[in-house]
């Protein structure tokens, strides 16, 4: 049976629309204002203990003693769990590459500050929390290496020892003909630059509550998991449980943006589970351990760049020097981060050749973890500045310089030299509705004007295309195998006409319950209000993937696209049995399943499937009483990388062009946003309000990126970050309230035109707000090359030069 | 992130909760005062606080008046900021404690926080210290020998440490209303609006003929505690306030500041610095208010 | 004195008297020993606003008071919002669905009790008064204008109902 999955909205089997493309409110929103949603802490289970984590206050450091006695005395602790239990019964975590993970728990030794070292299972947080306090602990300690140039010195002391390097991966990649390109330039920029360490920072921290099933041997383990099958099938690995024994429920989540954590909390519940006899264990992680040691660090990076251009203009090269300290192993796939700028490594530009020098390193920081986005932030705040100096040299507007170097519409399909296709585009359409929205003239006047009285104002016109839709061939350089991500959906009619969807997923903000109904509704013809969506545990969900990669909405429309189309022909069939005639003589529209010849004819769909499942007289051969279907999506004609690891990698291609104006006061060093302006283009809209929403909230998190938030080790590799105190979440303050507007070029491949549309704002804005920056400070020939732009940091340059 | 346990009392008069401190001081107990707990809450839930009791004040009757008493301005140590804020006596009568009360944290903690609790946490980076400095406020202070009452120059010792004796409480902060034609401004540099002060100033000034007459200023978040900038206030008396004089109090000011604090948001020259800016920055909107 | 006390208050309008660990936090009981779960945690030191609610009408971490201090207290959660028989969302709560002012919805508890404050001192605000009525309530998925555009409904729908 062949399947159709629609790629543009008109061909859905209904006259318009009704839900798709129009801004409708979310089916979940009523449960999460209503404060009734279960989140993972609301949870209690009968017998259920709770989880406290003692961690380490040294980055490096042998464990010679530990003294747990006490603890295991005190009233109300039920079990201790070391690295001795866990050395026992676990192996460490799979990593990307192979052979960079730790335990859950320390063995041996300790390799970052906040590594897990004892865990205590008590009949409270606060009572394990009092355990933790009568644990002792003695360490030898070792030298640490703080940073990528201390950990790749001769002699440097070694993370892994049984690696007997720090350095993780170090390759380069070559794209075209890069040496002639560089040398037949009219002009050569380049820059280093420093991207300190941010990251996600959920409102609500990973937590979970775990159950070994000592008669079965199995595990149930409940949470908040944005990748549900992953994470099970990485239990089974580092718990040595056969894989269908371990069953991973996902809950709600407070948010995810990549950097949940999660593997070592759920490990370390689990084993105390098993160490209190079968008991129930809950572990919530707090915001400090969350900040210390959570999932929450990305992106530690140092890069060199640099840009061959003509003297018209032209870019024609890009080279990337990349050292990215990954912290201390490969447990959160950091590794990824810097592989994902393969799939859009040439930005929206025609540049022929491109060199990436990527070199990973292992340090005694935290293990670094996905953040929103995943590794192009970074690398175009570094693309996008080069092409702001580059404008400055050639006395070129920066909007214009980019505008020459567009890929043109009439170019799409598009394979950049890093080897993904972008499926369709018109950047320059994009650039002419921004600087018209943003009065991009009269912002240049009144820069112009501050300018003449001698303040800093400066604009920022950053251009960036957001890869949508991952997949695992992007990361196969390092070391991820595989082409396709699942994603299975179940969709189900009763006899009332009311549609349940069993997705693989749980929330955790974006909306894609919503989107789900959304689709379903105007496939089927029901009321949106007529369908649920639940989320399936790992032991009876079909394959799938979950949020990540802007990758969800997209398949899950194409997941559900699929399956309606398979309830659409066995309704045919069935329509067609009882009108004795043939199926191909049966349609579905509107929500009937009519005679084509004679559509006055017909059933509902809530007919259809009452007589399925009550009259099976009527059934044609071959056809089950099962008004159900199950379909599997992946993305569409994926390909094996080659060695330089080129490949069909993200099926979409957004893009999107932010104009920001900023002023920075000389006294202070404190930036101002004084106007911010988005135009984008991620093909269809599914849910209107829920794209602006990804869109404004990735300005957010740029926000903070790019001005505030930073996680800052001294020089013995100390956290000094690990409060809210010091982690600098943007509040409404410092967020602009953006003006926006789009367009709309329809993705070719992907369900319904859509593309992903999840990360392109942090693609965007910390690019945006570095080179507003640095068109302010440009004047004085100064240039800030390292985020966040803190106000100490800009202050210092423009003391300096003073 | 669970505070560690600890005894809970809850005296119900002022005589009672002075005698409770004196006997759990007597028995080697730590114990601690437990006002509106925005700032103690968060060290007990980090371990870094962890007395062996709490003495909260809630039910003690008679801490949370506001008001005008022999020229003065009365605020009782339980009063909340919100309290403050919208006290119409302390908005007319004292703008500049008003102000300072309004920089405080966000409206949530302004409910619950006590006036009083933030003098006698004695956080540096606080903004009431400063206030407290420059308009020689006096804190009353109740112990076993009866009431004392603290000039603020004597009040504030060093980082978090204050002049209060174990067995004393702190009932009542006292403040001059301002002279009409005062000028008066306080003004902070912080990383995201509502967070604690990485430098601040606070300041008043008179004029008369024309000339500064008598600027007092002091900066807080600089240092261990709120200090005076006594030599900037030397060099504004006589001066016309213009631009000029109030850069050059703004360098004095800076340049008198003996080894400013240093974090990981703000180097002591970088703190050296702001503070010089938002003196001169304040000046110029305190003599716009002067009369 | 003890590190245990009884302690009786009002929760939503409904009395209850418990017995209580002094070191408790009024987060801890109101979620787990009521079972009231929509007043969510998220950084349990004063700083992400999650965990706002009202005590005697006036908006408070509930993370940065004991239970023990809330002996006597009225208290108003996120539960007490919605209409008891009907089921009807509050103003603010059909607000917030309305002009998308979520995304998660962790945080949204707070800030929708945050607004009930605000509201009810304040039911014109200015774009600035309502920026500064937030400032102590963190999102990190919605970025604020949403929010904003929320509270702003929110404020009209109130009006306009207490006009009629």
């Amino acid at each position: 049976m062949a399947f159709d999955i629609p790629t543009r909205t008109e061909d859905l089997p209904t006259d318009a629309p009704r839900f798709i493309g129009k801004t409708v409110n979310r089916i979940e929103d009523p449960a999460l204002v209503s404060g009734t949603v279960e989140f993972i802490d609301n949870l209690s289970l009968p017998g259920m203990l709770h989880c406290a984590i003692l961690r380490s206050p040294h980055p490096h450091a042998r464990i010679t003693r530990i003294d747990a006695s006490a603890a295991l005395a005190l009233p109300g602790v039920e079990a201790v769990l070391t690295g001795e239990d866990v050395a026992r019964w676990c192996d460490p975590c799979f990593t990307a590459p192979e052979g960079w993970g730790n335990y859950c728990l320390a063995v041996g030794k300790v390799r970052f500050v906040g590594e897990p070292v004892v865990a205590v299972a008590a009949s409270s947080r606060y009572v394990a929390e009092d355990a933790l306090e009568l644990i002792q602990v003695d360490y030898a300690l070792l030298d640490a290496v703080a940073n990528p140039d201390e950990a790749m010195a001769p002699g440097a002391p070694v993370v892994f020892e049984e690696r007997r390097t720090n350095v993780i991966q170090s390759r380069t990649y070559t794209w075209g003909e890069v040496d002639r390109v560089f040398a037949a330039a009219d002009r050569i920029v380049s820059r280093q630059f420093r991207w300190n360490r941010v990251g996600a920072n959920p409102t609500e921290t990973f937590g979970c509550i775990c159950q070994w099933d000592l008669a079965d041997n199995s595990l149930i383990c409940r949470g908040a998991y944005q990748t549900p099958r992953f994470m099970a099938i990485g239990r089974a690995a580092s718990l040595r449980l056969p894989a269908n024994k371990v069953k991973v429920v996902s809950h709600a989540q407070g948010g995810g943006f990549g950097g949940k954590g999660g593997p070592r909390g759920t490990d370390i519940a689990a084993l105390l589970s098993r160490k209190s006899g079968g008991r129930p264990v809950k572990y919530i992680e707090d915001r400090m351990e969350y900040l210390l040691a959570g999932g929450g660090q990305s992106w530690d990076r140092y890069y060199d760049a640099a840009l061959a251009v003509k003297a018209d203009g032209t870019v024609t090269g890009f080279k990337v020097r990349l050292v990215d300290d990954q912290g201390a192993g490969a447990e959160g796939y950091g590794t990824i981060s810097a592989a994902k700028p393969l799939a859009a490594f040439t930005g929206n530009y025609r540049i022929e050749a491109a060199f990436y020098d990527l070199t990973l390193v292992a340090t005694n920081r935290a293990p670094t973890y996905p953040y929103r986005g995943y590794g192009p932030p970074p690398h175009n705040l570094v693309l996008e500045s080069l092409m702001d100096v580059a404008a400055r040299e050639l006395a070129l507007d920066p909007a214009e310089l980019r505008r020459r170097n567009y890929i043109r519409p009439e170019q799409f399909p598009y394979t950049v030299p890093s080897g993904n296709e972008y499926d369709s585009g018109n950047y320059a359409a994009v650039l002419d509705r921004v600087l018209e929205l943003a009065d991009y003239r009269a912002l240049r006047e009144t820069q112009a004007q501050a300018r003449a009285e001698g303040r800093l104002v400066g604009i920022g016109v950053v251009s960036t295309v957001e890869p949508g839709v991952f997949d695992w061939n992007a990361y196969a350089t390092v070391g991820v195998p595989g082409v396709g991500v699942p994603e299975g959906v179940k969709v189900a009619v009763d006899v009332f006409g009311n549609v349940t969807v069993a997705v693989g997923f749980n929330l955790q903000g974006q909306g894609q319950f919503t989107v789900a109904a959304q689709v379903v509704a105007d496939y089927l013809g029901v009321d949106m209000n007529s369908v649920k969506v639940t989320t399936a545990s790992t032991d009876v969900a079909l394959p799938h993937f979950g949020q990540g990669g802007s990758r969800l909405g997209v398949a899950v429309t194409g997941a559900i696209l699929g399956a309606c189309d398979k309830l659409r022909q066995t309704f045919c069939r069935v329509v067609a049995h009882v009108m004795h005639t043939d199926p191909e003589q049966i349609e579905l529209f509107n929500g009937r399943l009519r005679m084509k010849q004679a559509p006055e004819h017909g059933m509902s769909i809530a007919e259809v499937a009452g007589l399925m499942l009550s009259r099976s007289d009527l059934l044609p051969p071959g056809v089950e009483p099962c008004p159900e279907a199950t379909f599997v999506w992946v993305s569409p004609n994926r390909n094996q990388p080659d060695d330089q690891g080129r490949c069909r990698s993200y099926l979409t291609a957004a893009a999107a062009t932010h104009v920001v104006q900023v002023e920075i006061d000389r006294d202070t060093g404190q930036v101002k946003i004084l106007g911010y302006y988005i135009v984008d283009d991620c093909g269809t809209r599914l849910n209107p309000a829920s794209v602006e929403g990804q869109l404004q909230g990735g300005v957010a998190q740029g926000v903070g990126a790019a001005l505030y938030e930073e996680y800052v080790y001294d020089a013995q590799c100390q956290p000094l970050v690990s409060t809210f105190v010091d982690y600098l979440v943007p509040t409404i303050h410092e967020v602009p309230m953006t003006v926006k507007d789009h367009l709309v070029t329809p993705s070719p491949v992907a369900p319904l035109g859509a593309k992903g549309c999840g990360e392109g704002a942090i693609h965007t804005t910390p690019a945006a707000l570095l080179c507003a920056i640095n068109d302010a400070l440009a004047p004085l020939g100064l240039e800030c090359r390292e985020t966040p732009a803190s106000p100490q940091r800009l202050w210092k340059l423009l003391h300096d030069q003073a | 992130m669970k505070p560690a346990p600890f005894d809970y009392h809850a005296p119900t008069s002022l005589a009672e909760a002075v005698a409770l401190l004196a006997r759990l001081d007597d028995e080697g107990c730590d114990a601690k005062i437990l006002a509106g707990g925005q700032s103690l809450m968060p060290m007990l839930a980090m371990r870094v606080a962890r007395p062996e009791a709490l003495v909260d004040l809630r039910r003690v009757p008679g801490l949370d008046a506001i008001r005008l008493q022999d020229g003065y301005i009365a605020i009782g140590a339980m009063a909340s900021k919100r309290a403050a804020e919208l006290s119409e006596l302390v908005r007319e009568k004292q703008p500049l404690f008003h102000a300072a009360t309004r920089l405080v944290g966000h409206q949530q903690i302004r409910n619950r926080g006590s006036v009083g609790g933030s003098f006698a946490h004695a956080d540096p980076a606080s903004e009431y210290p400063a206030v407290a400095l420059i308009l020689d406020m006096q804190m009353v202070a109740t112990g076993p020998d009866g009431e004392r009452v603290i000039p603020a120059d004597e009040f504030f010792v060093t980082y978090m440490t204050t002049a209060l004796e174990a067995g004393e409480i702190l009932t009542e902060v006292r403040m001059p209303v301002l002279p009409t034609g005062s000028g008066w401004a306080i003004q902070e540099i912080t990383r995201r609006n509502g967070d604690l002060a990485l430098a601040g100033v606070a300041l008043t000034l008179r004029l008369e003929a024309g000339r500064c007459t008598d600027a007092r200023i002091a900066a807080f978040g600089v240092d261990a505690t709120a200090v005076r900038l006594t030599a900037a206030e030397d060099s504004l008396r006589g001066a016309v306030p213009n631009s000029e004089s109030f850069a050059r109090a703004g360098a004095t000011a800076a340049a008198s500041l003996g080894d400013p604090m240093s974090c990981i948001h703000a180097s002591a020259d970088y703190r050296r610095h702001l503070v010089g800016t938002l003196v001169e920055r304040a000046l110029a909107e305190a003599a716009a208010r002067a009369r | 004195m003890s590190t245990r006390q009884t302690i009786r208050l009002t929760v939503n309008g409904k009395p209850y008297e418990r017995e209580v660990e002094a070191r408790l936090t009024l987060a801890d009981f109101i979620r787990h020993e009521l079972h009231l779960g929509g007043t969510h945690v998220g950084c349990e030191h004063g700083i992400c606003g999650a965990c706002t609610i009202l005590i005697d009408g006036s908006s408070a971490r509930a993370c940065l008071t004991l239970a023990v201090q809330a002996d006597g207290a009225n208290i108003t959660t996120v539960e007490g919002l919605r209409n008891r028989e009907t089921g009807q969302l509050h103003p603010i709560q059909q607000a917030f669905v309305e002009a998308h002012g979520l995304q998660c919805g962790f945080c949204t508890p707070g800030f929708m009790m945050t607004t009930l404050e605000l509201l009810g001192e304040n039911p014109d605000p200015s774009d600035d008064e309502i920026k500064e009525a937030l400032g102590g309530n963190l999102c990190r998925c919605t970025g604020y204008q949403s929010i904003l555009d929320s509270v702003r409904l929110a404020a009209r729908r109130l009006q306009s109902a207490s006009a009629a």
